[in-house]
């Protein structure tokens, strides 16, 4: 149907047409589009192809070619589920959190305490520990744990009610954790001893590793395998073939540990033999005259006296080391003071950064002399060398944020975009960025491992620092606009560090913004990982009935309504 | 916009806005299919199309404290899916060096319908899709809204970022490139054929 160029400019343009049965008109032109229509036979044609195309489109579109993809099913309970696994880890980790703080602090205090007078003296003790309800620390212990779980539980119950019909995350939560609390010892070759003065005795031999806990632990006897003590003595005087891994106020080994003496408390003596190393976390450690320890001597805490031997280094952080004995290995302080007696032989290397230059007897025996080097307490940030260390720092995390980008781009994307979900990511890297190092903890001291426990800190650590890339990534995107692709992310992300660098740099304040962006983005990379391990629905498997919220049909010739 | 006979979920959207995990799963059950398949006209690939569905409903979590209940829910939530893969789309910057340009240049003149008819009725629906595939990202997001979720002019110009009288000229120029790709599909399949 050709047309001549007069014949055309009589009809109706197609943009007209498309108004016109789109209603986009007004009424008066659509008038005259109608008049025009009822004359003209090749506009009248014209109208009813666009409407009939505008139909096909429609239908085209609306058509269910495709079932709803077995991962958006999946999501679907995820969508049910989320919140209900948030609060149930939430309170899986407070409680957790509590428990291990109760059990990492609080005695110790109270140990500490004791020492410093106040015990059985002080209000707290007259109401609880001297009280008509004193039956033994394990009592207390117990009452505790169980007011601690309650408390827990209200909570928990007050702020979830809503959910908490449905919370079969929480109920598996809660079941999980009575079972822990209230599981009987197993049948295994471990063995748990509790009261006043849980002891194994002289004759006794145990087959396995053995946990005691009350106010006076004594191992007389000879534990094949850990011991692991918690109390306010405690006594080695046996044999331990294993590791001795303790907390409590006071650690004597008198006996042989063959093994690792790992351990937290106010005072260690050891007169005996420990195998292999020794860490100590608290004030003071004795190496007697007749004391032995095969390995390195590590120690976080007050000052450590070495009158035996030690078989190789020592690592020390904290106020001061006298050495009257034989170290076969090298010495590493930083302290206070270090003063090496008479009766002293060290064969390696000694790096002492103190106040003051040590104090080294003529009569003693050194393999070299000291390396000692002033300790410095100026403020940092006046130091040039200060901005130098920044900004190679802040070119080391870029250069790690690089790699992790490049190595791990969805999962660096997905985490970028968690950190938008503010509320969850900073609440739940609060709890993780607090409770995994905890747990972590607890698993070094416990049955867990020292492989699991330590694995999981060096996680939390470098969590710690891909939380602040992250958050860098997501300050880069709020400058310069969001991205989807990931060289552009790498961009945003060293913007952003930069910035968030500078912000770590203010004196006082810096560090809250350094810990803050650090567990904003540990919480963020937490979602994206909880996501990740979501059990995959098998492929193939049909989404659920459904009936679809269609939207209608659209186009309707006809002039729009006035 | 809901579909004829269809109740707007105001309770269980009450529910979800309070947070009510139940909620969330009976909203995601009831729209997602829609969303997606939104999702999967309007955006290149299925998995781009599965991603968005996902993030226009946690976008939603976020949103719904916005959302005026006097108003339909349907439309509400197309229109929150339409910016999310319209921004997603511009991002990418699909096509749009060719689309920037001329929306000024409306072609006015009368084409010939006898044409229109034989190729609208020689088309399936599926070649329609398949056609749909092949436009530019402001062309096909311009037709989804319109055909598929009945978004007015001032909607489609809002979330497209043009003034509302260019709507009708982005719709038609979508529907030529439609015919176009419809043409040369044709084409191909003839060369093909002899």
């Amino acid at each position: 149907m050709s047309q001549t160029p007069e014949e055309k400019s009589k009809h109706l343009d197609e943009m007209t047409c498309l108004l016109y049965i789109e209603r986009q008109l007004d009424r008066a032109r659509g008038l005259e589009v109608s008049a025009h229509t009822q004359e003209c036979v090749a506009c009248r044609t014209l109208l009813r192809a666009m409407e009939r195309e505008s139909r096909l489109l429609t239908r085209a579109m609306l058509e269910e070619d495709e079932p709803l993809p077995s991962r958006l099913a999946q999501f679907q309970e995820k969508a049910r589920r989320s919140m209900q696994w948030i609060w149930g880890l939430v309170f899986g980790l407070a409680a957790t959190g509590v428990y291990a703080f109760y059990t990492q602090y609080i005695l110790l205090w109270q140990t500490q305490l004791e020492q410093a007078g106040f015990g059985g003296s002080n209000l707290l003790g007259l109401l609880i520990f001297q009280g008509t309800m004193w039956k033994g620390w394990q009592s207390v212990i117990t009452l505790l744990e169980v007011l601690a779980m309650l408390t827990l539980a209200g909570l928990g119950a007050l702020v979830f009610r809503r959910r908490i019909r449905r919370g079969s995350a929480l109920a598996l939560v809660f079941a999980g954790l009575c079972t822990v609390v209230s599981m009987p010892p197993a049948a295994s070759a471990t063995e748990f001893r509790k009261g006043q003065s849980p002891t194994v005795n002289k004759d006794e031999i145990i087959k396995g590793d053995i946990y005691l806990s009350g106010e006076r632990v004594k191992i007389e006897g000879r534990v094949e395998g850990d011991v692991f003590a918690a109390g306010k003595d405690i006594e080695i005087n046996g044999q331990v073939t294993g590791d001795v891994i303790s907390a409590g106020r006071y650690l004597q080994v008198r006996g042989t540990v063959d093994g690792n003496v790992r351990s937290a408390g106010n005072t260690a003596v050891i007169s005996g033999s420990v195998g292999k190393n020794m860490m100590w976390f608290g004030d003071v450690v004795t190496v007697e005259s007749t004391g032995k320890v095969g390995g390195s001597v590590t120690m976080f805490g007050d000052s450590l006296a070495i009158d035996g031997h030690v078989g190789r280094d020592i690592l020390f952080f904290g106020t001061g080391i006298n050495v009257n004995g034989a170290v076969e290995g090298g010495i590493r302080e930083k302290g206070h003071t270090l003063i090496i007696g008479a009766n002293a032989q060290v064969g390696g290397p000694i790096h002492f950064e103190g106040d003051k230059p040590a104090e080294v007897s003529s009569s003693a025996k050194l393999a070299s002399p000291v390396e000692f080097k002033q300790m410095e307490h100026r403020k940092e940030y006046r130091d040039s060398s200060y901005y130098i260390w920044q900004v190679i720092w802040a070119s080391a995390y870029i250069l790690f944020g690089l790699v992790l980008f490049a190595l791990m781009p969805n999962f660096s994307e997905e985490a970028v975009k968690a950190t938008e979900q503010y509320g969850a990511a900073a609440g739940l890297g609060i709890l993780v960025g607090c409770g995994l190092p905890i747990a972590a903890l607890i698993a070094c001291v416990t049955v867990v491992g020292l492989f699991i426990g330590i694995s999981t800190l060096f996680l939390w650590y470098a969590a710690l620092h891909f939380g602040q890339i992250v958050v860098a990534a997501l300050i880069g995107q709020w400058l310069m606009g969001r991205t989807q692709e990931i060289w552009p992310l790498v961009g945003r992300m060293v913007v952003g560090f930069v910035l968030l660098r500078l912000c770590t740099m203010i004196p006082h304040v810096g560090w809250v913004f350094k810990y803050g962006a650090a567990f904003w983005g540990i919480g963020a990379i937490s979602l994206v990982v909880y996501r990740r391990l979501q059990p995959v629905i098998a492929p193939g498997m049909p989404s659920g009935p459904y009936t679809p919220p269609l939207p209608p049909s659209t186009t309707m010739g006809g002039v729009q309504p006035a | 916009m809901s579909a004829p006979g269809t109740m707007e979920p105001t309770e269980v959207i009450a529910r979800a806005r309070a947070g009510d995990a139940e909620a969330w799963g009976q909203l995601y059950h009831d729209y997602a299919p829609a969303i997606f398949r939104f999702c999967r006209r309007a955006l290149p690939t299925r998995e781009d199309a599965e991603d968005a569905t996902m993030e226009v409903f946690m976008k939603l979590r976020g949103k719904l404290n916005q959302y005026d209940t006097t108003r339909s829910f349907t439309a509400w939530l197309y229109k929150v899916a339409a910016n999310h893969c319209w921004d997603s789309l511009r991002r990418r910057r699909t096509r749009q060096d060719k689309e920037t340009g001329d929306l000024e240049n409306v072609p006015l003149e009368h084409p010939d319908p006898s044409q229109l008819e034989r190729l609208i009725e020689q088309r399936t629906s599926e070649e329609v899709r398949k056609a749909l595939e092949k436009l530019g990202a402001r062309a096909r997001m311009a037709l989804v809204m319109r055909y598929y979720s009945d978004m007015s002019y001032d909607e489609i110009a809002d979330a497209l970022g043009v003034r509302r009288a260019f709507v009708g000229v982005v719709l038609l120029r979508a529907r030529h490139e439609l015919r176009q790709a419809l043409e040369g599909g044709s084409a191909l399949a003839a060369g093909g054929a002899s």
